[in-house]
């Protein structure tokens, strides 16, 4: 037996610290989570085992799968229109001279707002009565709209809301992307007579994808999760149109005490984010390697 | 402790899962892993990864079961023991 069969492991005691304050700041209540997941509890004396019961309901009950569906469609409905936005943006910003610093604040400005008080912005903005873009688009364009009262107009709000605060996300990495490409690929591209699309689909796209990856993988964990900002506004409503699966397990758990229930919603929408994750961390870690490229 | 509400079940479960994770590292200690392409997953995959593949999908297949087999989960227990033991060795 020779010592170099196995790798040098000691590194792992650099990340213990780290290790330690996750158990204890998530691991340690997953696990409670998990408990509770399986009994009905009315507090912490009195609880009762009644075993899959809780995710025969979360699984078949109307309430989780309205909300996860319109989780994944919100979701899809956001990452659609930004990423294809935030690519366009960075295409068109300049790669220098005197308006790239400009261009910059603005395009970070939407970031810098906190989530709930982009909702105040737009709860004001959008209001027919008084908000400047409820007003015009009811008044002037004679588009009823009203997100207190129509899901549509609730929806439309909840997505170009996160359109306004995300987008730039996606143009800045883009665009730090785009600037990192050598000038020698765009001459070559000259030389060969390459039309301005063909520079798009065989030069920027392909450099660009690392980065749209992660902006990607940020926007989906972040839309995925979306709380505060269609909170805000809508209240989840009009109904529960505009209710995500964040403030659907609020209500559950907090609203209503029912913890078991509850667990077991949230260790549903865990099992998709970690499926989602892992297939993210598998393109992350694989892309540009010969088994990427297969 | 009592805030985290333990029943025999879950807590077996946990056991299961850190008795798992033993075996696998003694077993790493005996014969260590080798990244490699099996029959079921279409990549390069080492040990460890099968493991965690086929926790992550037998999580789905028990929400599955769970969610339109009306039957004891007994059964559902040895389907799934056999596709992770399945997976590790051939995956």
């Amino acid at each position: 037996m020779n010592n170099n069969r196995f790798a040098d492991n000691r590194a792992w005691f650099l990340v213990l610290p780290a290790t330690l304050l996750v158990a204890f700041s998530s691991l340690i209540p997953f696990i409670a989570v998990v408990n509770y997941s399986l009994q009905i509890v009315f507090n912490m004396n009195t609880h009762s085992f009644v075993g899959w019961s809780t995710f025969h309901d979360a699984l078949t009950n109307e309430e989780f799968r309205g909300a996860l569906g319109r989780q994944v469609l919100f979701t899809a409905i956001v990452l659609a229109i930004e990423v294809p936005l935030g690519i366009g943006v960075a295409l068109t910003m300049p790669r220098s001279g005197r308006a790239v610093g400009p261009i910059m604040v603005v395009l970070a400005l939407p970031l810098l707002v906190p989530w709930n008080v982009v909702g105040l912005i737009w709860q004001i903005f959008a209001r027919g009565d008084i908000g400047l873009f409820g007003a015009f688009v009811n008044n002037v364009l004679h588009i009823n709209y009203n997100y207190a009262t129509g899901s549509v107009s609730a929806w439309f709000t909840v997505v170009l809301m996160s359109v306004w605060h995300w987008t730039s996300l996606i143009a800045l990495l883009c665009y730090a992307g785009l600037c990192a490409i050598p000038g020698a690929f765009y001459q070559a591209a000259r030389i060969d007579g390459a039309s301005r699309w063909a520079v798009f689909r065989f030069i920027e796209l392909p450099k660009l994808r690392g980065v749209l990856t992660i902006a990607i993988l940020l926007r989906f964990v972040y839309s995925f999760k979306v709380y505060a900002e269609p909170l805000t506004v809508t209240g989840g409503g009009p109904g529960s149109s505009t209710t995500f699966m964040t403030e659907m397990l609020t209500n559950t758990a907090i609203g209503q005490f029912a913890y078991g229930k509850a667990a077991a919603y949230g260790l549903l929408y865990f099992l998709i984010i970690l499926l989602i994750s892992y297939v993210f961390y598998i393109v992350l870690t694989r892309v540009g390697t010969s088994e990427g490229d297969q | 402790m009592q805030w985290m509400l333990w029943t025999l079940p879950t807590a077996a479960f946990f056991i299961g899962i850190v008795a798992i994770l033993i075996v696998m590292t003694i077993w790493q200690f005996i014969q260590p892993t080798r990244e490699r392409r099996g029959w079921i997953i279409p990549m390069r995959t080492t040990r460890g990864d099968r493991l965690f593949i086929g926790l992550l999908s037998s999580a789905y297949l028990t929400a599955l079961w769970v969610a339109l087999v009306p039957l004891t989960s007994w059964i559902l227990l040895v389907l799934v023991v056999l596709w992770i033991v399945g997976l590790i060795l051939f995956g």
